[in-house]
C-alpha cells in the first residue's frame, strides 16, 4: 500500500482547516481570540500516542466516528483553562455538572466543523457519536488508538491551537483506525514518483528508534547516567510550521548537516539544565559554575557529535550507503531561532517536511534530550524506495569483522 | 613509550585521549582538522595516530589516505563516532590499521593499540 506526498499534503491541509474551522467556532461562541499553531500527521508508535501532553490535567469532549474513515477524535484544554472557557461562553460555571456541559457544547461545535470538513473532501458521510465529556492527566486522558491489525504504528492528526495573548494550547486528537485511513491514502495516491510504501515509513520509524536507543545507550556510556529513549515520531508538516515543533525555551546542542541519501539537518538539543547535568557527569571533576563554561560547551559537542552518529548510523547501515556529516555547530538560543535558519534552508527546495523527533530521559538526574532531524523530502522518498525492508534490523555493523576480511 | 599523535576536533575527545594515554605514551601532538595531521605526522613521525573521521577542513579518511601513501608504515586507528559499515570499509580503504568507535573507555582504547602497535 503506498501513500503520496501530495495526498499527506492534502490530508495535513484538511486537518488543518478542519482545526481553523473548529478555533473559528469557539471564537464565535466565546470571543477568545486563538490561532491553530500547528498542524501535523504523525506516524507513530502506539504507545507513544499523547506523549507531548506531559502529566498536566486536561478535559475535553471524545467522539467516535465512522464511514469512510473510523475512529477517535478528542479536543482536550487544559484544566486551568477550562474556567476561562466557561465563563467566557455562559458568564460563570455555578455547578460542576454545569461546566461538563459547557465544555462537552463547546467540543461538539468545533469538533463537528472538523469531521465535517473531511466528510466533504472524501464526499461520503462520517457519522459521530455524541461527544463525551473526558478528564486525565497526561496521554491517559486519550481514548486508546484503535486497533491496527498487524502494526504497532499508528497515524495521529494532531492540531496545537493557543490562544491569543495567552498561553493557554488546546490540542485536537483525530486517531483514525490503521486499515480504513490507509485504504483511503492508497485510493488518494498517484502512482507517480512521489508514492511512498506506508510499511516503509514505519521501518524508518523503527530505525528512528533505534537509533535513538543508539544514542541514548552512548549518553549512558559517556555519562553513567542511565538514560532511555523515550518518544520516536515521524510527522509531516508545512515548512511553515515546522519551527513550531520545538518549543520556545532556551536550549544548548549541537547542529549538524549530514549529506547523502537523504541529506538534511540534525539537531540534538538540552535545556540548559539538562545540559549542564549531562556536561559535568562527562567530566571527571565537579565545574561548580553555575554559568555553563567552555569546557561545558565542548563536552555537549562531543555528546551531540556522538549521540549524531549513534542516530544515523542506523539509516546509513540498513540503507547500505554512508551519510556523511559535518562537525556540530555547538547552538545556544531559544528553540525556534534554532530551527528557523534550518527550516528556511531546507524549504528553498519544498513546501511540506518530514520531521522526524526523538527525547530521552532520565530518572537519575534532571535530564532531557530531544533529537529532531530535518531531511530533504525527495532524497528521503528516494531512500525509503531504496529501502529493504529485510535489513531494518541490520543497524549496526562491526569495525573488528570489516577490518579482518 | 610510544609515540602518538591526536587529530580530533573536539578538545574534550583530545583531553580524553590524552588522559587515557600519557601514563604509557608520549603525545607528541594534538591538532583539530585533516591537513594539521598529516603535517604533524611529516614533522614528528609518530608511532601511533588516533584519527577522528569528522573533522574540519579535511577528514580523517583523507588524511589518513595521504599519511599511508607517503608513509605505508604508518600506523593509524580511526577513533571515531561513526559506526557505519560503509566508511568502516573507506577507512580501510585509505589503510587505517585499526578502528573504535566512541564512546570508548580506556581497556577498548589500549586494546585496539596493542593490536596495532604492540609493547
Amino acid at each position: 500500500m503506498k501513500v503520496d506526498i501530495q495526498s499527506l499534503e492534502t490530508f495535513n491541509q484538511l486537518a488543518r482547516e478542519g482545526a481553523e474551522q473548529a478555533t473559528t467556532s469557539m471564537t464565535q461562541m466565546t470571543g477568545i481570540e486563538a490561532d491553530v499553531e500547528v498542524t501535523k500527521l504523525s506516524l507513530v508508535d502506539r504507545q507513544d500516542v499523547g506523549e507531548e501532553l506531559g502529566d498536566r490535567e486536561f478535559v475535553g469532549v471524545q467522539f467516535d466516528y465512522e464511514g469512510e474513515l473510523a475512529g477517535e477524535t478528542v479536543l482536550v484544554f487544559s484544566r486551568d483553562c477550562r474556567t476561562s472557557l466557561i465563563e467566557a461562553l455562559v458568564g460563570g460555571a455555578d455547578s460542576k455538572a454545569m461546566a461538563r456541559s459547557g465544555v462537552k457544547e463547546i467540543g461538539n461545535i468545533m469538533m463537528s466543523g472538523f469531521i465535517d470538513g473531511w466528510a466533504d473532501y472524501l464526499g461520503a458521510s462520517i457519522d459521530h457519536s455524541p461527544p463525551s465529556y473526558i478528564e486525565g492527566n497526561g496521554a491517559a486522558v486519550l481514548p486508546d488508538a484503535p486497533a491496527g491489525g498487524d502494526t504497532n504504528h499508528v497515524f495521529v492528526f494532531k492540531s496545537r491551537i493557543e490562544w491569543v495573548d495567552e498561553s493557554i494550547e488546546f490540542y485536537i486528537y483525530m486517531l483514525p483506525e490503521y486499515e480504513p485511513l490507509t485504504t483511503v491514502m492508497a485510493d488518494h495516491a498517484d502512482t507517480g514518483d512521489d508514492a511512498i510504501p506506508v510499511d516503509k515509513l514505519e521501518v524508518f520509524n523503527e530505525m528512528t528508534r533505534s537509533g535513538t536507543e543508539k544514542a541514548a545507550e552512548n549518553v549512558t556510556m559517556m555519562t553513567g547516567i542511565e538514560t532511555v529513549a523515550e518518544v520516536s515520531q515521524i510527522s509531516f508538516a508545512p515548512i511553515t510550521d515546522v519551527p513550531k515543533q520545538i518549543s520556545n525555551e532556551t536550549y544548548v546542542g549541537t547542529v549538524i548537516e549530514f549529506t547523502g541519501v537523504p541529506s538534511g539537518y540534525l539537531m540534538v538539543l538540552f535545556d540548559e539544565v539538562s545540559a549542564k547535568n549531562v556536561a559535568e557527569a562527562m567530566m571527571p571533576v565537579d565545574m561548580g559554575d553555575d554559568e555553563l563554561t567552555d569546557q561545558h560547551k565542548s563536552a555537549i559537542e562531543e555528546l551531540g557529535n556522538i549521540m549524531t552518529s549513534g542516530f544515523v548510523d542506523g539509516w546509513a547501515n540498513v540503507l547500505q550507503t554512508s551519510v556523511d556529516h559535518t562537525p556540530p555547530r555547538l547552538v545556544h538560543d531559544m528553540g525556534q531561532a534554532i530551527i528557523d535558519p534550518l527550516a528556511a534552508q531546507v524549504g528553498r527546495h519544498q513546501e511540506h517536511a518530514f520531521i522526524i523527533d526523538s527525547t530521552m530521559r532520565t530518572d537519575d538526574i534532571e535530564f532531557e534530550a530531544e533529537i529532531h532531524a530535518l531531511p530533504n523530502e525527495q532524497e528521503l522518498r528516494q531512500a525509503l524506495d531504496d529501502l529493504l525492508v529485510e535489513r531494518a534490523g541490520k543497524t549496526d555493523a562491526d569495525p573488528e569483522q570489516i577490518f579482518q576480511e | 613509550m610510544p609515540e602518538v599523535l591526536i587529530a580530533d576536533d573536539s578538545e574534550f575527545m583530545r583531553n580524553l585521549l590524552r588522559e587515557i594515554l600519557e601514563e604509557d605514551h608520549q603525545i607528541v601532538g594534538e591538532v583539530e582538522n585533516g591537513v594539521e595531521a598529516v603535517e604533524t605526522y611529516k614533522e614528528e613521525r609518530p608511532d601511533l595516530v588516533m584519527m577522528d573521521i569528522v573533522m574540519p577542513i579535511r577528514d580523517g579518511i583523507e588524511a589518513t589516505d595521504e599519511i599511508k601513501s607517503q608513509d605505508p608504515d604508518a600506523n593509524v586507528i580511526m577513533c571515531t563516532s561513526v559506526g557505519q559499515e560503509e566508511k568502516m570499509k573507506e577507512a580501510v580503504k585509505a589503510g587505517a590499521d585499526g578502528y573504535i568507535t566512541k564512546p570508548f573507555q580506556k581497556p577498548s582504547v589500549m586494546e585496539a593499540i596493542e593490536d596495532v602497535v604492540p609493547s
